[in-house]
Parts: structure tokens; C-alpha cells; sequence
């Protein structure tokens, strides 16, 4: 019937309309910088907004979020080279949220720094030791 | 199901980057969920943990070199960028000029000053805050025994009376005709006492720098304030001179090369990448191992690949078409760092570590508030 | 103060570099000396107003103004 095709259409309208008033962007201070969630975002998918990031903290934190597997995209940009802000896109599968697979970027960032710490300060000590000794020979 | 687990050699495959007369190939990551179909690749601590290593090539005071291995491009280069912008470090901000009959201008003379490096005291600088810049809503924090360093630059140039009559050199001639950074005077305030003492005094990293020249009568006198700043602010507050890395070259002689090719092999890359070696007569009587009948002649070897440069030039000769494979391994990072003098190089890679995991527990404290 | 209504200071019919007139010098005495240096010897030259432009030690007739004895401040970057 094509007039209850019609009402359907209405209806989709209409959500989308009621989605966008609760998606004024959501802010959060941390010393001054903040992390906004775009709007158009849904429970798996989102883009959040980082002030005063660049590839540094990017490129770093899209290679740990695309380690998981329940990760469909995710991706970085500046979207201008004068703005310091930094986007990141996440969309997961429906087995979890983008804000938790965020967190987890940012959880297996920081056991990463942890072993790369570890490592580099054992292979440090070990080798001052042995150049040590080499010098006394 | 589980999960398929590839074999060493496609492992090793993947690993390389290669490296053609015009192109490289084979370039991005791949090691994520979902790009080899049943391969798990998730991200794992143990993992990561079993084949991430560090070599240490050198370790000096201010310059080191060691290989990162096991290690995703991303975070590598992350740790480079922080190296070079995001580590704190104390260089001369404001310079109040009370005289200067110079020939160079006061705004010459200050940027000069900036990019001198200091050093001193490293629990000192740790302890010291940042200066809050006054903006328009805000008044700034002020100059504070915690936030400022005081250095006082006050020389004056006079005629020599006991020079030579015949002297040219201006330096004899003069007093003061040269202005060093080992004029600038360090003036601790407050408790910059306790900790700016002794050989942890703030002073010039190379005292030898030249800042100005002067002829007598001329005079410099200043007051400089030094605070803390990090790179991405001003390159002057960079705590390395250089900070880079380069991946590790690989070679492959896939066929043989015998002989006087051998040499002139060996001569395209840098001293000690290739050897010579005599060809056995095991492998000349292996059928198919293209040696047949060149036992004892010399044939070409890759030695050490890490001295090589990647220059290419093997692949401009057609004698060496199609035996040699040049490439780059994608996940070892042979890193350089050359300290300024403020922090010691070794320091300054793990304070860089240190700043990209504090950088990660900021941003996640405000996620929290975030799923609140 | 409009540009029609400002008045070139002037003392009665003679200019403010003229040194003959007998009265100008006696007006001279008190007026304030600015100190000038030498183009040629850095000599230290002090003038009054209607001095004679020229250096007192080398009769060098380029003088410079001394540097201001006010503190500037200036940002090293």
C-alpha cells in the first residue's frame, strides 16, 4: 500500500530528527583540552574530537584500536593542519561500543609503553655493563 | 576454530619491505584482525611482550643508538615526535635589554640567545612548573623562583693596555671583543639554591658560543628569564639535536655472484656490508647451485647489512639484474637520538615513553566522564 | 592640535641653527644639552639648542643620537 510506505518514511524522518537534538556535542574538561564526541554518533560507531593532538597521539592510538578484533574501522585525521584537533572514527561490531574500544586503545597503548620501558631499560643496563667490562679489559 | 597460524617463511615475507631501482613495494602494516583471512592478529601482551627487543648499538652520554624490534611504525614514530616536541626543557624566553651599543640589533641578539642551550641540575628542571602566559581573560602566573631562571649577560669592551703594538688580533687587542655563553651569569632566586649548586648550575651547554663581537666602548647588559617550553612550542626548547630512525636494510643474493662481478659487487655498497668468500667445493658440486665448476673463486656474501645506506646502485648494473633483492625490515627501527646536553640521550627515549603513556591515562581519565 | 594651527618655533627673525646673532648664544646657556655621538671618532658631543652641528675633538659633522637608556624587552624566538 503506498501510503503506508509513506508513513514509514515520515517515521525515519522524524527519529532522525529526535537523534539529532540529543546530539549536541557532549564535552568533557581534562586541563583545559577536551574530548567531543561528533555528532552522528551511535553506540558502535563515533568520532571523537581530541584538542591539542596531532599524528603523534593518532597514528599511535589507531594502530592499538585496529588490534581489536571487534573493530570494524578506524581511522585518524587532521581535518585542518591549523586547527589542532585530531580526529578519530571508530565502528565496532555490535559485541561492543566504540567509547570501550576506545578505552581499550588506549589500556593496550599503555601496557605497550610498559614493555617497551621494561625492555629498553634491561637491554640498557646489560649493555653499559658489558661495555663497562670491555673498557676495564 | 583456531586461529590459523602463518608459516616462519610467509612471516618473514610479510616483514620486508621492498626495495626496487624506482619503487618500494609491499608497504603497509598488515599485522590487524581481519586482514589474512583466519589469522587472529589481536592485540595481545604476551605477544607483543616475546618478540619485542631492544638492541644497544652505542651509548654515550649525549648520543645513543639501539634498535627497537618488534615494533609497529605507528608507535615508533610516535616516540620520535615525542623526542623531538613534547619533552620539556629550559631555554631563555624573555631578555630585558638594558643596554646594548652592539652592532647586532636587540631582536638578533635575543632569538640568538634563545636557541643557546642550558644545562643544569636535571631533578632541578623536573622541579621546576610551567609559566602560565598572561592571556586576555587571564593574568599570568608571574615570574616565580619555581618557574624562572634568572641569567644576567653584562660585558663591556675595553682597549688592552698591555697588547702588542703590533697586534692584529682583536681578541688580544680588546678585552671582551668576543661575547661568549660563558658570559651569560646565572643569578639563582629563591630555591633555585638548593638545587641549581655545584655542577648542577644552570649554565650554557657549550661555553664556546659565540653571541656577539664588540669593539671597545660597546657594552652589552641584559637580564634573560629562561623557562620551561617544549618543542612543538619553539624549536629552541627541543632536548634533542637529532632524533631519527631508520629501518634495517636487508640483501638477498638470490643467485650467485662470482668472481670479478663479486668485487665489483662488493664495491657497490659501503665498506663491510659484502664479503668475499672462496666457494667451497661442496656447493661447486651441487648440481643446480649455479657454483658448478667455480670452486675456490670468490664469490659475494652479504656480511652486515646494518652499515648499508640503501643506495641502490647494485640495481643499476645489468650483471646483477634479477640476483640480488634489496629490501627493509618494516618492523626494526635502528633509532639515533643526539641530546642537546640537558638530559642524558637514554633518559630522554624513556621519558619519551613515559610522555605518550601519560598522554594516554590523561586522555583516558576523561573518558570517563565521557561514559558518565 | 590642527595642522593650520601649529607655529614653527622661531626666535624673532633668525632660524635655530644660527649662531651669529649676539642674543640667540645668551638665550642658549640655559636651555638643556642632549649628548650626540660622533660619526667618525664615537667622540661624546654634547649640544645645546643652536650649537653648531660638528664634533667637538674631529670637526666631523655626522652625529648620531645615543641609544635609549630605557629597557627593552624583546621575546627570543
Amino acid at each position: 500500500m503506498p501510503g503506508s510506505v509513506h508513513s514509514q518514511d515520515q517515521d525515519q524522518s522524524m527519529m532522525d530528527a529526535e537523534q539529532q537534538v540529543e546530539q549536541v556535542p557532549q564535552e568533557v574538561t581534562l586541563d583545559e583540552k577536551q574530548i567531543v564526541v561528533l555528532p552522528g554518533a551511535t553506540e558502535t560507531a563515533a568520532s571523537f574530537q581530541f584538542e591539542g593532538e596531532g599524528h603523534t597521539m593518532g597514528n599511535a592510538l589507531r594502530y592499538a584500536i585496529m588490534k581489536n578484533p571487534a573493530v570494524e574501522f578506524c581511522g585518524y585525521t587532521i581535518p585542518h593542519p591549523s586547527d589542532p584537533k585530531m580526529n578519530v572514527r571508530i565502528q565496532t561490531t555490535d559485541s561492543t561500543t566504540a567509547l570501550e574500544a576506545l578505552e581499550k586503545g588506549f589500556n593496550d597503548l599503555m601496557d605497550l609503553c610498559d614493555v617497551v620501558t621494561e625492555k629498553f631499560t634491561a637491554a640498557r643496563d646489560q649493555f653499559n655493563e658489558e661495555s663497562g667490562n670491555r673498557m676495564e679489559a | 576454530m583456531a586461529p590459523l597460524v602463518p608459516s616462519q617463511e610467509e612471516l618473514q615475507r610479510r616483514r620486508i619491505i621492498g626495495i626496487n631501482p624506482e619503487t618500494v613495494t609491499n608497504i603497509p602494516s598488515t599485522d590487524f584482525p581481519g586482514h589474512w583471512p583466519g589469522e587472529s592478529h589481536e592485540w595481545a601482551l604476551d605477544t607483543f611482550k616475546n618478540g619485542f627487543q631492544v638492541e644497544f648499538h652505542r651509548n654515550d652520554r649525549f648520543e645513543s643508538s639501539f634498535s627497537l624490534i618488534g615494533l609497529d611504525a605507528a608507535v615508533a614514530n610516535a616516540f620520535r615526535r615525542i623526542l623531538m616536541a613534547e619533552i620539556p626543557t629550559i631555554a631563555i624566553e624573555d631578555c630585558f635589554i638594558h643596554n646594548n651599543t652592539s652592532v647586532i640589533q636587540d631582536e638578533v641578539l635575543a632569538s640568538r640567545l634563545g636557541l643557546i642551550p642550558l644545562k643544569g641540575s636535571v631533578e632541578g628542571i623536573n622541579w621546576m612548573h610551567w609559566v602560565k602566559k598572561e592571556s586576555d581573560d587571564e593574568p599570568g602566573s608571574g615570574a616565580c623562583d619555581f618557574n624562572t631562571i634568572v641569567l644576567r649577560l653584562d660585558v663591556e669592551c675595553y682597549k688592552n693596555e698591555y697588547a702588542d703594538k703590533d697586534e692584529q688580533d682583536p681578541r688580544k687587542l680588546y678585552t671582551n671583543a668576543h661575547v661568549y655563553a660563558k658570559d651569560l651569569m646565572f643569578h639563582p632566586v629563591g630555591r633555585q639554591e638548593d638545587f641549581f649548586v655545584g655542577d648542577g648550575a644552570i649554565a650554557p651547554v657549550n661555553p664556546d658560543i659565540l653571541i656577539a663581537k664588540l669593539r671597545p666602548g660597546q657594552k652589552i647588559e641584559m637580564e634573560l628569564h629562561c623557562v620551561k617550553g617544549i618543542g612543538a612550542d619553539h624549536a629552541k626548547f627541543s632536548p634533542v639535536a637529532t632524533a631519527s630512525y631508520r629501518l634495517l636494510p636487508d640483501i638477498k643474493i638470490e643467485r650467485p655472484i662470482i668472481g670479478e662481478d663479486a668485487r665489483k659487487f662488493a664495491k657497490c655498497f659501503p665498506k663491510g656490508v659484502i664479503g668475499l668468500e672462496p666457494v667451497t667445493a661442496a656447493e661447486a658440486a651441487r648440481s643446480g647451485s649455479g657454483y658448478e665448476g667455480h670452486a675456490g673463486e670468490q664469490k659475494a656474501v652479504v656480511k652486515d647489512a646494518f652499515k648499508d645506506t640503501v643506495s641502490r646502485e647494485c640495481l643499476r648494473y645489468d650483471e646483477f639484474q634479477g640476483k640480488v633483492k634489496l629490501g627493509r625490515v618494516r618492523d626494526h627501527f635502528i633509532f639515533n637520538v643526539e641530546s642537546t646536553g640537558q638530559f642524558e640521550s637514554d633518559v630522554l627515549f624513556l621519558e619519551a615513553v613515559k610522555v605518550l603513556k601519560f598522554k594516554c591515562a590523561r586522555w583516558k581519565r576523561g573518558l570517563t566522564d565521557l561514559m558518565a | 592640535m590642527s595642522r593650520e594651527a601649529y607655529q614653527v618655533p622661531s626666535m624673532g627673525a633668525q632660524t635655530a641653527f644660527d649662531t651669529q646673532g649676539g642674543y640667540g648664544s645668551a638665550m642658549n646657556v640655559d636651555s638643556p644639552s642632549v649628548v650626540y655621538l660622533c660619526g667618525e671618532c664615537s667622540a661624546r658631543v654634547p649640544l645645546k639648542r643652536g650649537d653648531q652641528i660638528r664634533c667637538k675633538d674631529c670637526g666631523h659633522r655626522v652625529l648620531y643620537k645615543e641609544r635609549t637608556k630605557r629597557m627593552v624587552q624583546f621575546q627570543a624566538r
